[in-house]
């Protein structure tokens, strides 16, 4: 009875460890640049809410325009929901609803004025990636592919977890990291 | 006649290695760093504090801010402070963009280019990030991390900063 007591402690134990290990986020509202609201529970019917931290001026951002559209149109098929966050202080909605239509952008992109939410998913760089499961949970946070140069990828990180997503599995890699640009965060 | 002949070839190549020697030492040396190197670089300190600017030359607040870290270094030259910076360029774009601009920005201080076995390797060096640059380090005379500074910022802040941690124990 003793064994079956220390069984029952150590399980509740580890399952309690696995619960508080996973992260998992709050739901919140922005506008997009024609002013129109949004919130992470729009999108809690998709299979996995993509968010991109993106920038209008960051070179590193710019150089992976092309493959996020491409991304977004292949995956938004497959019931992925994609929204791009611009959380840099110096960049303004007219100039990020310009740089959208001038680079051929047509998945969503948020302001986040006073970088609440870049704050919130403590988002550091651009273009920084968190793949969310339909109740919030982070599923893989990191970079889109291994280079910003098109020719030297040799891994495509966010493709691989969305296929394992899709595919019912758990997400092998979680976590990766890149060079970004900083986000240019208002003084608080 | 000869000897005439003897005394110009001689001017000339008097001439030729003089311009060599002058290109030479105008000429910038990009070392390679890998993470043996690095942990080297700070942990042997000799006495003096490091300020490592990590940047590249495709990043706009790098560049920006580049040309205050060469105030920085003109003030602290032959000091308790040394001034270092790490780009994280990719090696192929030494020759066409990185030491252009360290030429057109007159680089006073030591550049190192980064040689990681991957990028993951680089930025798990220093576990608070994440990989956004500029980063800006600064160590004790022990190597020990006193400032971790991601973003753009100014000579005034940095100086301040480098203040601090010669005054820290």
């Amino acid at each position: 009875m003793k064994k079956l007591m220390l069984l029952f402690v150590l399980i509740s134990f580890l399952s309690g460890y696995s619960q508080s290990d996973k992260i998992k986020f709050e739901d919140f509202t922005l506008q997009d640049y024609d002013g129109k609201n949004y919130s992470l529970s729009d999108f809690k019917n998709s299979k996995a809410i993509v968010i991109i931290f993106v920038s209008t001026q960051c070179p590193v951002s710019n150089d992976y325009n092309s493959r996020m559209e491409k991304l977004y149109k292949e995956y938004s098929q497959k019931e992925i929901a994609f929204l791009g966050i611009n959380s840099n202080k110096e960049e303004q909605v007219e100039e990020i609803k310009e740089h959208a239509k001038k680079n051929n952008l047509s998945f969503i992109i948020l302001k986040d004025y006073g970088n609440k939410i870049a704050d919130k998913l403590k988002a550091s760089y651009t273009p920084e990636v968190f793949v969310l499961s339909p109740e919030f949970e982070l599923l893989y946070h990191g970079r889109i592919d291994d280079s910003r140069k098109i020719k030297n990828v040799k891994s495509e990180d966010l493709r691989n977890a969305l296929d394992e997503i899709l595919a019912g599995k758990e997400v092998t890699v979680k976590k990766t990291k890149a060079f970004g640009c900083t986000i240019k965060r208002v003084e608080k | 006649m000869n000897k005439q002949r003897f005394v110009i070839i001689l001017g000339l190549i008097l001439i030729l290695s003089l311009n060599l020697v002058a290109q030479s030492s105008n000429k910038i040396v990009v070392e390679e760093i890998d993470k043996a190197k690095l942990e080297k670089l700070i942990k042997n300190r000799k006495g003096k504090v490091l300020l490592l600017n990590i940047w590249a030359s495709w990043c706009p607040p790098c560049k920006k801010e580049f040309p205050d870290l060469v105030k920085l270094a003109e003030k602290y030259k032959n000091s308790k402070v040394e001034i270092v910076g790490l780009s994280v360029d990719d090696k192929s774009d030494l020759n066409s963009e990185v030491i252009p601009f360290l030429q057109k920005n007159n680089v006073n201080f030591k550049i190192y280019i980064q040689n990681f076995k991957s990028v993951e390797e680089l930025i798990s060096f220093f576990p608070k990030w994440e990989g956004a640059i500029p980063l800006t380090l600064i160590f004790d005379k022990n190597g020990r991390e006193k400032k971790f500074i991601i973003g753009m910022r100014d000579f005034n802040f940095f100086d301040k900063a480098i203040q601090e941690v010669l005054a820290s124990k």
